[in-house]
């Protein structure tokens, strides 16, 4: 039939876009990782002559990268805990209670998102100048982004709130639990997949987060992306940007799959369909 | 000349067949059911009318053309669907003014109609509400509206009135019934209600597995249902199986069944020893009589009191005007040898 | 309901919603007050329009504004206009829908840093696309692409990373709409244009004016790819911004950071209402 023709016609078309979109960038950013500096890898060549993994050596030896993941990697989970904490006050009135003005406070809840990332960046770190809280620049970071993706963070324990059946309480209560018993036999079941995706959500955000850590945190704080940045602007070497582009992006590619799974779990309407 | 044809209709899905080999003629101004279980094939009928579907064998001719492959959008059919389907963010009026704008009817014939149909359904008050405004039974006038201002050569129906309460379903069947008599509407209506069913139509087809079982005026239907499925699904007919025990060529023949024996008044096919029997609750007379059973069960439901009787085994049910019977009661009763119908066992 | 209901919810807010309002509206509030010379790190904090007045009159301040807006509007336009066919053809599945629409999607994964990467990585001197074009004869040297001065790098990196986010939501608000009244619509005799125009699009709009307007925010305020792959002689607003900032000249950072909000608010109700009116143009 014409139309099943066609739809094949443009499944190749976009899948041939697609792989020229991801595969072939991709392909090129592995190989480039991998040029030993011996010899160069030049237009002529179809693959690098030489290829070792003496860039990735070099990197892990002889640049900031080391210190780069420590700290993108203390930050997020620093950033992932303190945005659950402020976050589940907050979504237990919002999924728990009916109270007048409730849709707006939602909705009040979302302004991070739309604010510009750097006028948040550069005016929350004259805040901290005027504070004289200027030097406290690992803090600040960590506050600063577990503020910036509450968004997240509540909008997905709202739902979860939400999820908690009142039957399910009032059974509990029937049955004579206490205020614990209640918290875990009624409350915990459906906040547990919430809970994992908001600090998974948060984590991943913070790690991939830039403006802020770039300009709160320069110069003592450096980031995976803060250091890509660099080492695309001033000292750009392309094969130790391909190292760093793959570190930035490989875990956090996992990250994500877990979270759409951990998202479909909490609940089927809030998952996206990616992945 | 007959309005829809349809000849040797086949359409499976990925190996289970929806429909097999069906052919069914549809008169001009007829109102035809639909009737069947769920998963009998007769929303895929539907649809193959309609043009959604195309089917996998077969013709459909449409007032004697050709329309197998002529997509919906070029198909002189209007669909009322189970859901409504109103467009949420037109009005009433603009709901109305869809199909007439697409077929480029000319403004002062669109006004004409609308107004028309409008007046007829009630809805004069209604036109520049949204369908979200309405209550469900205006939400269906305005649905059946839609469908009457494109004077459609065939109107189908797909379940209509499942989204309405009892009391408001009575009275849009009604309604739809008037107003098909008065336009002189071929309608093709889908159901899996046999009230519904008896209570419309001109004709009725019952479905099962993608077949006709019988086609059928809805008398006929009842009163000689063909199968032990058409007995059962229209008015949960007793069923028994028995043996033809004297057959002579004036006067009933005899049937011994574990009730006893049993007259019918209809013909039993020559060479078949075994036979089933369908009778229908109401029509068995209580009192005097060759049969009997013990009431186990008694269901009072106003008008009529339902009674499942026992014996030797075999459940039934009679249904009676009498409330003062009681479980454990034995009773008597009689059954008229025109009432008992001799069925084609089912394949 | 009594103070005695409010007092728990309130409570419970506080820490959530609470902080958030705090941050953000500190945040706004300390950008205008220093647009208006206040809170100056150096010298005298006191009421002054020499900053606005005096970054007004700046070329380089008018060519940003106009820069970025440039970007952003033609990366939501680029984004939902690439994205709308995606998500109705993707709207009923078929063999193979899900991995497309999960191909399609991917970009949603890679960090922007990333893909800016990637795409000079693709387009230089004697990357990928400058081998090919010269492999198979259209350009007999290889070309200079990076830093493009229309900025077609940035345009495409940003409908690059948004495209796959419009198809998200677009895919959402095509879905929600039943199979029943795209049936009816067809029933009535709509062809396939009329469907989308009377049906489809304005049943979908509140998704697509909500991809329009974040995708607008996001590539308006962009730093990093204009300043990784962005044209040398321009520069973006949120780059001016960061330029004035890092000279220590706050009040002038202020000054860009509070138009490109204003920027922001205004541009994104306008693309939300011209969408509309476009939209309802076409029920007509």
């Amino acid at each position: 039939m014409t139309y099943e023709r066609l739809n094949s016609l443009l499944i190749t078309m976009v899948v041939t876009v697609a792989f020229i979109w991801l595969a072939i960038p991709f392909t090129m950013a592995v190989l480039w990782s991998l040029v030993d500096p011996a010899e160069p890898w030049t237009a002529d060549k179809l693959l690098p002559p030489v290829m070792s993994f003496y860039r990735w050596v070099d990197m892990w030896e002889n640049s900031s990268l080391r210190y780069a993941l420590i700290s993108s990697y203390t930050l997020a989970p620093s950033a992932a805990l303190l945005g659950l904490c402020l976050a589940l006050p907050t979504a237990f009135a919002l999924g728990r209670f009916d109270f007048p003005g409730r849709e707006f406070a939602k909705l009040l809840c979302l302004l991070p998102l739309v604010v510009p990332p750097f006028i948040t960046a550069i005016f929350f770190s004259a805040l901290l100048f005027q504070l004289g809280l200027n030097t406290w620049r690992f803090g600040a970071i960590v506050f600063a982004h577990s503020i910036l993706f509450l968004p997240y963070a509540i909008r997905i324990l709202t739902v979860s709130f939400e999820t908690v059946r009142q039957d399910h309480i009032d059974a509990a209560r029937d049955l004579g639990a206490s205020a614990w018993a209640r918290f875990r036999v009624a409350y915990l079941p459906a906040l547990k997949p919430g809970i994992s995706a908001t600090l998974l959500i948060v984590f991943i955000q913070s790690i991939e987060e830039f403006a802020i850590a770039f300009i709160i945190g320069s110069p003592d704080i450096v980031t995976i992306p803060t250091l890509l940045y660099s080492a695309l602007g001033q000292d750009f070497v392309r094969p130790n940007a391909a190292v760093l582009s793959l570190i930035l992006v490989v875990p956090n590619v996992f990250l994500m799959l877990i979270l759409e799974r951990l998202m479909r779990s909490a609940n089927p309407t809030l998952s996206s369909g990616k992945g | 000349m007959a309005a829809i044809g349809i000849r040797g209709l086949s359409k499976s899905f990925d190996g289970f067949q929806a429909l097999s080999e069906f052919s069914l003629e549809v008169n001009q101004g007829e109102f035809l059911t639909l009737l069947g279980p769920s998963g009998c094939g007769k929303t895929t009928l539907l649809k193959i009318i309609s043009g959604f579907l195309e089917p996998s064998t077969g013709t459909i001719t449409i007032g004697g053309e050709d329309v197998t492959h002529v997509p919906p959008e070029r198909r002189d059919t209007a669909l009322c669907f189970q859901s409504y389907a109103l467009f949420p963010h037109l009005t009433v009026l603009q709901n109305l003014e869809f199909g007439l704008k697409q077929k480029r009817v000319s403004r002062d014939q669109r006004e004409v109609r609308i107004s028309e149909v409008a007046a007829k359904l009630e809805l004069e008050t209604q036109l520049e509400k949204l369908p979200n405004q309405l209550s469900g039974g205006q939400q269906q006038r305005v649905s059946l509206g839609r469908a009457l201002v494109m004077r459609p050569s065939v109107i189908l129906f797909d379940e209509p009135l499942s989204n309405l309460d009892a009391k408001l379903r009575d009275q849009v069947r009604v309604e739809i019934s008037r107003i098909q008599r008065d336009y002189s509407l071929t309608a093709i209506y889908v159901t899996h209600d046999q009230s519904e069913a008896l209570a419309m139509s001109d004709r009725i087809v019952v479905l099962n597995g993608g077949k006709i079982v019988q086609v059928d005026t809805p008398e006929d239907l009842y009163s000689k249902p063909r199968t032990p499925f058409v007995a059962d699904f229209i008015g949960g007919a007793n069923l028994i199986s028995g043996r033809v025990s004297s057959q002579t060529e004036k006067g009933p023949i005899i049937i011994e069944t574990s009730m006893g024996p049993i007259k019918t008044s209809h013909l039993v096919k020559d060479n078949v020893d075994n036979v089933e029997l369908s009778w229908r609750p109401e029509r068995a007379k209580i009192g005097e009589g060759p049969h009997c059973g013990t009431i186990v069960h008694r269901a009072f439901q106003g008008q009529f009191t339902d009674l499942i009787l026992e014996q030797n085994d075999i459940i039934f049910r009679i249904r009676t005007n009498n409330d003062k019977l009681r479980v454990g009661e034995v009773i008597n009763f009689s059954l008229s040898p025109d009432d008992v119908v001799v069925l084609e066992v089912d394949k | 309901m009594t103070l005695r209901d409010w007092v728990p919810i309130f409570a419970l807010l506080v820490p959530g919603l609470g902080l958030i309002l705090v941050l953000i509206g500190s945040v706004v509030y300390v950008a205008v007050a220093q647009s208006f010379g206040y809170y100056a790190l150096l010298g005298q904090s006191a009421f002054s329009l020499e900053f606005w007045s005096d970054v007004f009159d700046r070329k380089l301040f008018s060519r940003a504004v106009r820069y970025s807006i440039y970007v952003g509007f033609w990366s939501a336009v680029l984004s939902v206009a690439l994205a709308y066919p995606l998500a109705i053809w993707l709207r009923k599945p078929f063999p193979g829908s899900i991995g497309l629409g999960a191909l399609l999607k991917a970009p949603l994964l890679v960090h922007g840093l990333v893909a800016a990467f990637l795409y000079i990585n693709v387009i230089s001197y004697n990357g990928l696309l400058n081998q090919f074009m010269q492999g198979i004869g259209i350009w007999s040297e290889p070309r200079r692409l990076q830093n493009d001065p229309n900025a077609f790098g940035v345009l495409l990196l940003q409908v690059w990373k948004n495209m796959p986010f419009a198809l998200l939501l677009l895919t959402g608000a095509v879905q929600s709409i039943s199979d029943d009244i795209l049936d009816a619509s067809r029933d009535l005799g709509a062809g396939p244009w009329a469907r989308f125009c009377k049906i489809i699009a304005p049943l979908s709009i509140s998704g697509m004016q909500a991809a329009m307007v974040i995708i607008f925010i996001g590539a308006l305020a962009d730093f990093t790819f204009q300043t990784t792959v962005g044209p040398t002689n321009r520069q973006s607003m949120a780059q001016l911004m960061v330029s004035f900032k890092s000279r220590g000249d706050w009040h002038s950072a202020a000054v860009v950071g509070v138009s490109l909000m204003t920027i922001a608010l205004l541009g994104s109700a306008l693309l939300a209402f011209t969408s509309r009116v476009i939209m309802r143009g076409g029920l007509r």
